[in-house]
């Protein structure tokens, strides 16, 4: 068995690469203007062509390819990471209100720092930290870390897409940018916004990889694991910390986008089987691919127009979602 | 032998048990029995950490065991569960496998020593069948084996077990004593919570009785019968019978 999921693991690593390939050539050339893959390649080993195409290419369509591989990779492993440090299928950095959070002191920071990029990368790794903090103290104090948790989340993310809401009322100027915000939308990214974020995420990726037996052994339950010797309580805040990072980062440059870390999980266990070590990579894979299917169906399917990113992977989660709620009524996610 | 010294123990910020004083000797089984809510759990608990030890002290083999290393308590003693949620999605042989957990280096490779122990533990619980099977897909029983299995892999000269009969039908629950006593044999010092009082009497070297969130008193089932210990704190009436097997005990 141990064998046969191997097996399964390598097929699926192999085929959601050569997937992702293909969907970064494929979101490089399509678009308003379809760019060749010969010149594509060109303009990328050259990188000094300065052709009407060679420009859409360096400072539209790479920087949002870019974006989509990195939102999927932190919002995906995020999830992975959620779900098995709390036990809970419906665990994502959405439900646990970290995306509330971040998108919560990103809008404060297009208030307080309007023409300074780099600050919101900061204040949503701020928003999503603070949150986390304050909802694992809550856990704390109220003595059930797990459930607790979850259900801190949920109020919070209510309370904060209400204050949100507030400011959006009350500031006429940031209506405009928050409106694709509260959606999720990749349009507009530039290789300097991604620059903060992608140090954030890449290693955080690792980390919580290397740390994966740590995550396997926490969802025996907490009295096995510490029977096992290892150290719960900081284990715990260490991956939750992770998690928060890997979704403020994505918070600040691609907005509140939903469902990415709920779902791709649930589909990687399916091939890659529970062990963090391969769930958490494997879920950083899929969820590239996933956002930029959706990003590339966005572009492609109403063209000219354009389906913020957020939008239809909102339409094709939410189903999802429900069907979770129905089958497994969000209980235990073993590793 | 372990050792509790005034222990003061709470469960999060609640104070369950004041002033516990127990001793569970070196290579003998001791039951630990008790009505519900006599706070059996909550002093094993204070043995991982779920619950934790406000005063007093513990000591194991005359060190402080609360002192030590996380990793090095999971090498001198482990602890079967009661309450553990859902079975996981992993193999037996998996599970049995995170029993080796504190002796992982960081890369968290297997050694060869421990594949042997985990090969032991598997052929030791009887699973060798079922190794290669998840466990979220086995029987209740089954399941109480595999967690038993990666408890045996941990190689601890002490082993914990609260309510290892749960779930186990009658000869499971035969199966389990047997296995216990083959552990004593190995040298294990075994602690166990049973509900079961004339298995207890049966299995135990020594018993540990709890009332009412304290130490009501211990002996070896002789001594604890003959005080009418077990009879008090169980409102019952036990009496002795020789079979073919030996010593049995009739309670009502």
């Amino acid at each position: 068995m141990k064998k046969k999921a191997h097996a399964n693991s390598r097929i699926f690593f192999l085929l959601s690469a050569v997937l992702l390939v293909l969907l970064i050539l494929l979101g490089l050339g399509l678009g308003s203007v379809r760019i060749p893959l010969r010149e594509i390649l060109r303009v990328l080993s050259e990188g000094d062509a300065e052709t009407a195409n060679a420009v859409i290419l360096r400072s539209v369509r790479l920087p949002r390819v870019l974006a989509g591989i990195l939102t999927g990779a932190g919002l995906g492993a995020a999830g992975a990471i959620l779900q098995t440090v709390l036990n809970n299928s419906l665990a994502s950095s959405n439900t646990i209100g970290v995306n509330s959070g971040a998108g919560f002191f990103v809008m404060l920071s297009m208030i307080f720092f309007p023409k300074d990029p780099a600050a919101r990368s900061g204040m949503a790794f701020l928003g999503a930290l603070i949150t986390v903090l304050f909802i694992l103290c809550l856990a704390y104090f109220a003595e059930r870390s797990r459930v607790t948790i979850i259900l801190a989340g949920i109020t919070i993310s209510s309370f904060l897409s209400a204050a949100m809401n507030l400011i959006k009322t009350l500031d006429d100027s940031i209506v405009i940018n928050s409106l694709t915000f509260s959606i999720g939308s990749l349009a507009g990214v530039r290789l300097s916004n991604l620059a903060y974020p992608a140090i954030g995420i890449l290693p955080a990726i690792l980390i919580a990889t290397l740390l994966g037996k740590a995550l396997n052994i926490m969802s025996l339950g907490d009295g096995t694991a510490m029977s096992l010797g290892l150290k719960v309580h900081h284990y715990r805040i260490v991956f939750v910390l992770l998690a928060s990072l890997l979704a403020g980062c994505v918070v600040s440059y691609a907005g509140l986008i939903s469902f990415v870390g709920l779902i791709v999980p649930h589909v990687c266990r399916y091939f890659t089987g529970h062990d963090a070590r391969v769930l958490i990579p494997a879920s950083a894979l899929l969820g590239a691919v996933f956002v930029l299917i959706a990003d590339l169906a966005g572009r492609v399917l109403f063209a000219p127009y354009e389906l913020p990113v957020g939008i239809l992977l909102s339409l094709s989660g939410a189903p999802f979602f429900l069907y979770l709620l129905l089958k497994k009524g969000g209980r235990r996610v073993n590793a | 032998m372990l050792e509790f010294k005034n222990a003061d123990i709470r469960v999060g910020r609640t104070p369950i048990l004041q002033g516990i004083s127990a001793t569970f000797e070196k290579g003998r089984i001791t039951a630990l029995v008790g009505l519900n809510g006599s706070g059996k759990t909550t002093l094993l608990q204070s043995l991982n950490g779920l619950s934790s030890v406000t005063d007093g002290q513990i000591f194991l083999d005359g060190e402080d065991y609360l002192a030590l290393a996380p990793g090095e308590r999971a090498k001198r003693l482990s602890f079967f569960s009661q309450l553990r949620g859902s079975a996981p999605n992993i193999s037996v042989r998996g599970l049995v496998e995170h029993g080796r957990f504190p002796y992982m280096g960081f890369s968290r490779k297997r050694s060869p020593e421990d594949l042997d122990a985990m090969e032991k533990a598997i052929d030791f619980t009887g699973l060798s069948q079922e190794a290669d099977r998840l466990v979220s897909e086995l029987s209740g029983g089954m399941q109480q084996r595999a967690y038993l299995a990666m408890q045996i892999a941990q190689e601890c000269p002490y082993m914990v077990m609260d309510e290892p009969q749960n779930f186990l039908d009658l000869p499971g629950q035969r199966e389990l004593l047997l296995l216990i006593r083959a552990l004593k044999e190995e040298g294990k010092t075994v602690i166990l919570v049973i509900h079961d009082l004339e298995k207890a009497l049966r299995i135990a070297d020594r018993i540990v009785v709890m009332d009412r969130r304290r130490i009501a008193g211990s002996g070896t089932p002789g001594e604890c019968l003959e005080s009418g210990l077990l009879q008090k704190v169980f409102d019952c009436r036990i009496h002795p019978a020789e079979t073919e097997e030996g010593i049995r005990y009739l309670i009502d």
